[in-house]
């Protein structure tokens, strides 16, 4: 079986995620003692190995979180690489217990008996990068030439629909995995290649021939990426949906993986709530109390993974843009913990 | 590129989509939904609401509902049956609300309620969406030169002794480094009296209280909000927890709503843009590119229905808190995402 294979590859034993006839992700992810999770695992920023084979990322930091608030330690996760084409099915099957691999929230995908998304962890959009020897300057300047994009994708979708709506053609050159698209992008195969501008951009920042390519201005789609769990158990919604919450929360809050232990003694009523020092989150959703304290201690809040993964202290050294908290323009906004 | 090559190549685009198309439509039917079923055998929607709270929903001097709570109770009819006005509203007090859902009284709660973790994690009911970013706001005599909270500086605010809107105050002007003056009462009644009287410049509580208070006492055209809101009060409807396909149905009504607005189709528009437009987003909204419908156990018009029947989300805001109402509430936090606010349309695809 391919993800067995996989997870061979990896050198970890796993059993499959959830047995089939389970409800109750949350049991099973304790029973087990380890949380599996889908990632891409070829994504700068949000999922991949680095040099010394360990996991960095945005989603890898919440599949960490998620780790934090059901078993009390972030290092209990077993990450699994997955295609654009096949993340649905595997999570579907139970292999997987939450989903986190840069996938875009869509009535489609988020409606019927299947899955379901938790929360928006970070608001994307589609754009194009090419070669700057070519000397475009806008997305239109695409028009009859050839683009990369990834199969399944909501880009291919995107940038059908962007071209039809102007009168345009273009010749899309699809891809399975990511890797085959910029290989094809580099060689030469197409005059660009289109995916969300986060991912674009660490691509071509991997790529070390930055100087060579350009990101054209236009944004042609909302991608609001998110985790996704199986339908039908709300309570592991709940977990994956308010562990997000948390580190926005802590954002706002200023709490920090440095001075979490300080603001233990906090005598906001707010802080008090969050890091479980006034009991109540925890136990409706069926966790310790400390749930929200092991993941700012262990990990941090949402301001201190972006910045280390997509930020100032990452290579990628994207601004916070639409990602910013509610009260600094953005439309980072976690309902009231209580 | 050849007239037959250009011909071809949108075919093969064309191809792509239906292909996009099929592959989603096998994999997401419908979810089974007893609500949906129970609301679709007996042709009529049963929306828990406020009743008594001007702007989110109130029975009118004319005997009619009006409110934005109500506009999203009529969204969902018309996405459902196809017709707004098959709504029957029932009152709920706040202590009762939750029980009436889960007893299931009411099909889906629009009651002006706060989305808290507790709520949403609670065994029984869920919140599908956020249709209205309330929290803490300040309002100032309509011909005060105030434009912003920041322009209160040094002055006098009055407000209600030892709440958390006293907290939540100090706090917004600390993290500015800017000083002001809270002029405390301990009862609301005694604060509005005072600030009517002119003793402070401003006075501050929740935006919908707020509202709901000049509202009553005839003074709503004597005062205008400040469009600062300095807490998360983000209310939202819920439905019974485990109907995942209802709670689908109600949350892209909401963002339905959304997208018309982003997409700039009105009441006014839409049946001339559902014949015209060449846009796939609008398309695909509107029907004419089918599944949304199918994944969600609906007609494909449903969002058609609910834009030609009710409005997008702007046209609801205007009407029922906004400048063509009394209250005349800026849209602020309840902006779309591009214009500053929190409401982001989720793709509706």
């Amino acid at each position: 079986m391919r993800l067995v294979a996989i997870v061979l590859a990896a050198g970890v034993l796993l059993p499959l995620a959830v047995p089939a006839s389970a409800q109750s992700t949350l049991d099973a992810v304790r029973k087990r003692g380890t949380l599996v999770c889908g990632v891409n695992g070829a994504a700068p920023g949000f999922s991949m190995q680095d040099a010394a084979k360990q996991w960095q990322g945005l989603d890898v930091d919440l599949c960490r979180a998620i780790a934090a608030a059901t078993l009390g330690d972030a290092t209990k996760v077993s990450f699994v690489p997955l295609t654009a084409e096949r993340r649905f099915a595997v999570l579907e099957a139970g292999e997987i217990d939450v989903l986190a691999r840069n996938t875009t929230v869509s009535l489609q995908r988020s409606a019927g008996a299947h899955a379901r998304f938790a929360a928006i962890n970070y608001y994307d959009g589609q754009a194009f990068v090419a070669p700057k020897r070519l000397k475009l300057t806008r997305v239109s300047g695409l028009a009859d030439k050839t683009v990369c994009v990834t199969k399944g994708t909501t880009h291919e979708f995107n940038m059908a629909a962007w071209f039809s709506l102007r009168g345009f053609t273009v010749y899309s050159l699809a891809f399975d995995t990511q890797d085959a698209m910029y290989a094809a992008f580099f060689a030469g195969r197409c005059q660009a290649v289109t995916q969300d501008s986060t991912a674009l951009a660490a691509a071509i920042v991997q790529s070390g021939k930055a100087e060579d390519y350009m990101m054209l201005p236009d944004i042609i789609s909302k991608e609001p990426l998110g985790p996704y769990v199986r339908n039908g158990d709300s309570p592991w919604l709940d977990v994956v949906r308010w562990t997000h919450y948390a580190m926005l929360e802590a954002e706002e809050r200023e709490i920090t993986r440095n001075n979490v232990d300080g603001k233990l003694e906090a005598k906001d009523v707010n802080v008090q709530i969050l890091l479980g020092v006034r009991p109540g989150n925890g136990k409706i959703l069926g966790l310790d109390e400390k749930w929200a304290y092991n993941i700012v201690k262990q990990v941090g809040n949402y301001g201190e993974i972006f910045e280390r993964n997509v930020g100032a202290g990452s290579p990628l050294k994207f601004g916070r843009g639409v990602n910013a908290l509610w009260t600094k323009g953005g439309a980072m906004y976690a309902p009231p913990l209580r | 590129m050849h007239p037959l090559a250009r011909l071809l190549v949108s075919g093969i685009v064309s191809a792509v989509l239906l292909g996009l198309g099929i592959a989603s439509a096998a994999a997401q039917s419908a979810a089974q939904s007893p609500t949906l079923d129970a609301v679709k055998k007996r042709g009529r929607l049963v929306c828990g609401v406020n009743g008594a709270l001007p702007g989110m929903s109130l029975h009118n001097a004319l005997g009619e509902w009006e409110g934005l709570d109500v506009d999203l109770c009529r969204a969902v009819a018309a996405a459902v049956l196809g017709v707004s006005t098959k709504v029957d509203f029932v009152p709920l007090p706040a202590d009762r609300r939750f029980d009436a859902l889960r007893a299931g009284t009411v099909d889906l709660m629009a009651r002006n309620t706060t989305v808290t973790l507790q709520r949403d994690a609670a065994q029984g009911v869920q919140f599908a969406a956020v249709n209205y970013y309330d929290g803490q706001a300040i309002v100032v005599p309509r011909d005060s030169t105030v434009s912003e909270l920041a322009d209160l500086r040094n002055g006098s605010i009055c407000l209600t002794r030892g709440s958390t809107h006293e907290l939540n105050l100090q706090n917004w002007f600390r993290v500015r480094r800017l000083s002001v003056r809270p002029l405390a009462f301990a009862d609301e009644s005694a604060m509005y009296d005072a600030f009517l009287a002119g003793d402070c410049v401003a006075v501050t509580q929740d935006a919908t209280a707020l509202i709901s208070t000049f509202v009553r006492r005839n003074k709503a055209a004597g005062v205008r909000m400040l469009p600062d809101i300095i807490s998360r009060e983000p209310l939202g409807p819920y439905v019974r927890a485990g109907d995942t396909g209802w709670l689908d149905v109600v949350r892209w009504t909401h963002y339905a709503m959304l997208e018309a607005e982003e997409l700039g189709l009105t009441q006014a528009n839409v049946d001339q843009q559902r014949r015209e437009s060449h846009d796939m987003l609008v398309r695909n909204l509107l029907g004419q590119i089918p599944g949304n419908g199918r994944a969600l156990g609906l007609d494909e018009t449903w969002a058609y229905n609910i834009v030609v029947q009710v409005g997008n989300y702007g046209e609801s805001f205007e009407r029922n808190l906004g400048a063509r109402s009394p209250l005349g509430l800026r849209r602020g936090l309840n902006a779309l995402w591009r214009n500053g606010g929190q409401m982001y349309p989720l793709p509706v695809r």
